[in-house]
């Protein structure tokens, strides 16, 4: 597009040591279904441009919709404007960029079936059905189906020489059954987080039967024991759970913008600093965690991140040591890497980008174990499925997690359903007490896709995985 | 193309039954400044074109961002193509008439006219303060410039512009971390000095922190970290998830629900605080009382529900907790020891019947005893469920602005749930 060439030419002109500029469409299509009435059903396309602009050891970053070579010039002007604002302030401590070269290339999300082309009836068809299995059950008082479908297309250029054509995209259905009581409300949820796949994906899920397992399952949890008072216990973890568990405990605090102060004033810090590199045990020797955004399917597989950085693979916790961070061309080098993991991401054009958690995943135990094996051989414990709760200090250090399903384990036997289960751990000792994963044939991969941070406040989204995998001797307890 | 030409273009253009229409605008600057360097700066300004539209009770929408004649083709078409194919609504409502909207000065020309260079200045000016205290500075210096705009094809015709300028610091000092923020429609009413102080004044009141044990303890929550706690509690309280039963809320209306110390109005009528004068529905901003004197006097309550309950529509648009006056201080002598605490931080529903929240301490505390500050302590982790915790208000100072938003004073409340402690 004329538009790359005219921007980065005139950055350069304007004095830019280094410029790039991201066109991007973002298209979403969102269907809400609250029982059997649709609350909500938009398509919304959010097309413009963003402009970044390095001059003097500061950023200035410019964004606008207006498509013509004058408003073009207009924000690369206001984008060096800022830039040498800025400048100024930092003139005594100035950032500074990890080299990186220069690229022309493409990447396409790999989908068989574009959701897009399916017709808006067959997705809300669908819909209505699922709901309808659900209302069907006597006590469901209320169900939510929430489908949404994302694309990005991106046209990425910089004053390296790079020019990137990228279209990613993923869909998300979630979703939910409450089941209320007269004394009590409890909801299931089905939520696997998001997958960069296409309409296929939904075909395979059979949601129909899922609709009745969690419609089935909010009526057991209504009218389940909660725990009493908070115990010592094993966990037993699925992966869907430890999806969220890992993006709090050890994606967040291992953000290198968060482990360099950069987050500070709202999304906070990290406790897992560089002195901690190659020497600090976060986990037990089991506990292996990879940065890998050419995970397939991940959402955080781009190809290139809005750096124009290539996507990589990389061991942040190896045998339990932690090795590395999730870093970006103006973090790397404030602690001395040679060049950024890739992680500099943003959501819409507007927004510039900021350090985002890469695809990460806990690799699956090297031994033959099933999930029942691994309830068998647990005396006394929990065994938790899905996301619920999720609070975590602002250091990334104590936290405190539900869950959306709950079993207690007595004697290796899953002996009764339970509720408004919660447990309090910290880092390190969280991962230091896993003492068995599951083997790579249990290994599932799990989305977030409503990753809040920044300021403004951007939604930023990466894939998770793992087998399911058992925690000794932690809090665990009812609610009050 | 101007909101008048959009609303033109549609009435022209779109054949549905109803229609709604919602332009928004945003003129925003943003400058973001951590370890005492500015690390992202941030310019532009936004547009965004909804269109939902019905035929009969079958509802599509469609959101652009450009205004060119083809933009708004596809918008139209989109949003109708969308509702031909959804089926037909057993909650649908049509969109809201003609109605009076109240004026509301909610934009501040001083804020307006605010230039770049008078948001670097006042963050040079807090790294400078904070390099002179030894210490590190990170936040963000905003201005925002909002315009709503709501058209139904059934005569509602509403728009307001609002202003926002926020000055966000958190300074770091060795293991002390604290933090002050100023964020307003006013930039007439920012002190910057004024804040640095108090900023420097919690930081070196922090310098001796001692480990203290989670427990039942009464707490002076300031109003930043009550704001938190009483918004996440205020997304409960909804008319229609009471009425099914899933809320605690459920058939207690007219009832003393919460401690009789408490109070929680929205208001148009207070000059600080920001009131949208419609809501994105249509919905009329009013003097609402939701907690008067701790009765429970109404939940908010959408325009589907108020029509099945034979109600009014209401929405929670602004937060007013009036306050007794005392001052800080004054708290303090009210009962043996206690903790301050300066803000919260990452607060979630643990039960959602129950009421219950958790979260945790971020940006100081402070254990008190005989009336005075005694020490710093570590963070904790609270369980607690809000309306619960009204029941045991001791006191309240005087309402100040904790955002745009919300005005509310600092609150004494006894036995308050912390039950894990963080080791920083």
């Amino acid at each position: 597009m004329k538009y790359l060439d005219l921007a980065m030419n005139a950055a350069e002109k304007f004095g830019a040591e280094y410029a790039d500029i991201r066109i991007q469409k973002t298209t979403d299509q969102v269907i809400y279904l609250q029982n059997l009435s649709l609350k909500h059903t938009s398509n919304n396309v959010l097309q413009g441009y963003g402009i970044r602009v390095f001059k003097d050891g500061a950023w200035g970053f410019a964004h606008s919709n207006v498509f013509n070579e004058e408003a073009v010039l207009a924000t690369v002007k206001k984008a060096v404007e800022i830039a040498t604002l800025s400048a100024e302030v930092n003139k005594t401590q100035k950032l500074r960029l990890a080299p990186e070269r220069s690229y022309i290339a493409t990447y396409r999300t790999p989908v068989k079936i574009d959701p897009f082309t399916v017709p808006v009836s067959e997705k809300i068809d669908l819909m209505m059905e699922v709901a309808r299995t659900m209302l069907a059950y006597e006590g469901i008082m209320k169900t939510v189906f929430l489908m949404i479908l994302h694309k990005d297309e991106k046209l990425f250029a910089s004053t390296l020489g790079t020019r990137l054509d990228l279209t990613t995209q993923f869909i998300n259905p979630m979703i939910t059954a409450v089941a209320v009581t007269e004394s009590d409300s409890q909801s299931r949820t089905f939520d696997e987080g998001g997958r960069a796949v296409g309409w296929e994906w939904i075909l395979e899920l059979d949601l129909r039967e899922k609709a009745k397992q969690i419609a089935e399952e909010a009526i057991i949890k209504v009218k389940a024991d909660t725990l009493g008072a908070e115990e010592r216990r094993s966990l037993i973890l699925d992966p869907n759970h430890l999806g969220l568990t890992m993006h709090e405990s050890v994606g967040h605090a291992t953000e290198l913008d968060r482990v360099l102060g950069w987050e500070a004033d709202y999304a906070g810090v990290s406790f897992a600093t560089p002195e901690k590199l190659n020497n600090y045990h976060y986990g037990s020797e089991l506990i292996n965690f990879v940065g890998d955004n050419t995970l397939e399917e991940g959402l955080a597989t781009l190809g290139f991140d809005d750096d124009g950085v290539p996507g990589q693979k990389w061991y942040i916790i190896k045998d339990g040591i932690l090795k590395e961070y999730g870093s970006t061309r103006d973090t790397a080098l404030e602690i001395g890497l040679n060049a950024s993991r890739g992680c500099n991401r943003a959501t819409y054009y507007f927004n510039q980008p900021i350090n985002r958690i890469p695809n990460l995943y806990l690799l699956p135990g090297t031994k033959p174990l099933t999930p029942g094996e691994l309830i068998a051989d647990t005396e006394d414990g929990v065994y938790i499925q899905g996301r619920g709760s999720y609070s975590i200090d602002h250091h990334r250090i104590n936290f405190q997690f539900g869950g959306d399903f709950f079993w207690e384990i007595k004697n290796g036997k899953l002996i009764r359903p339970l509720k408004k289960v919660i447990y309090k751990s910290y880092n390190p000792e969280f991962w230091n007490s896993c003492d068995a994963i599951c083997d790579e044939r249990f290994w599932r991969p799990f989305g977030v896709v409503n990753c809040g941070k920044g300021q403004p406040p951007q939604t930023g989204r990466m894939t998770h995985g793992a087998s399911t995998a058992r925690f000794r001797n932690i809090r665990v307890g009812g609610s009050q | 193309m101007n909101s008048e030409k959009i609303v033109q273009y549609i009435q022209k253009h779109c054949i549905a039954d109803d229609w709604t229409l919602k332009i928004t605008k945003d003129d925003s600057h943003e400058t973001r400044f951590a370890q005492n360097v500015i690390t992202q700066h941030i310019a532009g300004a936004m547009k965004e074109i909804s269109l939902s539209v019905s035929f009969g009770s079958k509802s599509g929408s469609c959101t652009v961002n450009q205004d060119d004649e083809e933009s708004l083709a596809y918008l139209v078409k989109t949003a109708e193509e969308i509702a031909k194919l959804a089926p037909e609504d057993p909650e649908f409502v049509p969109s809201v008439g003609k109605m009076d909207i109240p004026e509301i000065a909610n934009c501040d020309p001083q804020t307006k006219a605010l230039e770049p260079k008078q948001l670097v200045d006042i963050v040079q000016t807090s790294i400078n303060k904070a390099k002179t205290f030894g210490a590190t500075v990170s936040g963000l210096t905003e201005k925002h410039i909002e315009t709503n705009a709501l058209f139904t094809k059934n005569g509602f015709a509403g728009e307001y512009e609002k202003s926002d300028f926020g000055h966000s610091m958190t300074l770091k000092k060795e293991e002390v971390e604290t933090k002050v923020a100023y964020e307003a429609k006013n930039f007439a009413d920012f002190n910057l000095q004024i804040l640095l102080e108090k900023l420097l004044n919690q930081a070196s009141s922090l310098a001796v922190k001692r480990t203290f044990e989670p427990q039942k303890i009464a707490v002076l929550l300031r109003p930043l970290a009550l704001q938190e706690l009483f918004w996440f509690m205020g997304w409960m309280m909804d008319r229609r998830y009471a009425d099914e039963g899933i809320t605690p809320f459920t058939n207690q209306i007219g009832n003393p629900f919460f401690g009789e110390k408490f109070s929680w109005f929205s208001t148009c009528k207070q000059p600080t605080l920001l009131a949208p004068p419609f809501a994105h529905d249509g919905i009329i901003a009013e003097e609402i009382p939701w907690v008067e004197k701790g009765i429970l006097k109404n939940l908010a309550t959408s325009r589907y529900w108020a029509k099945k309950i034979g109600s009014k529509p209401c929405d929670i648009y602004n937060m007013f907790i009036p306050g007794e006056g005392y001052s800080e201080e004054e708290m303090l002598q009210m009962v043996p020891r206690g903790l301050i605490v300066n803000s919260f931080w990452y607060i979630r529903t643990v039960d959602t019947k129950a009421g219950e929240f958790t979260g945790t301490t971020r940006d100081g505390v402070w254990y008190f005893e005989d009336g005075k500050i005694q020490y710093a302590v570590n963070n904790l982790r609270f369980n607690e469920i809000p309306h619960n915790a009204t029941g045991r208000i001791i006191a309240t100072g005087i309402s100040e602005l904790a955002n745009p938003i919300s005005l509310l004073p600092p609150m004494l409340i006894d036995n308050f749930n912390f039950v894990d402690k963080t080791s920083f």
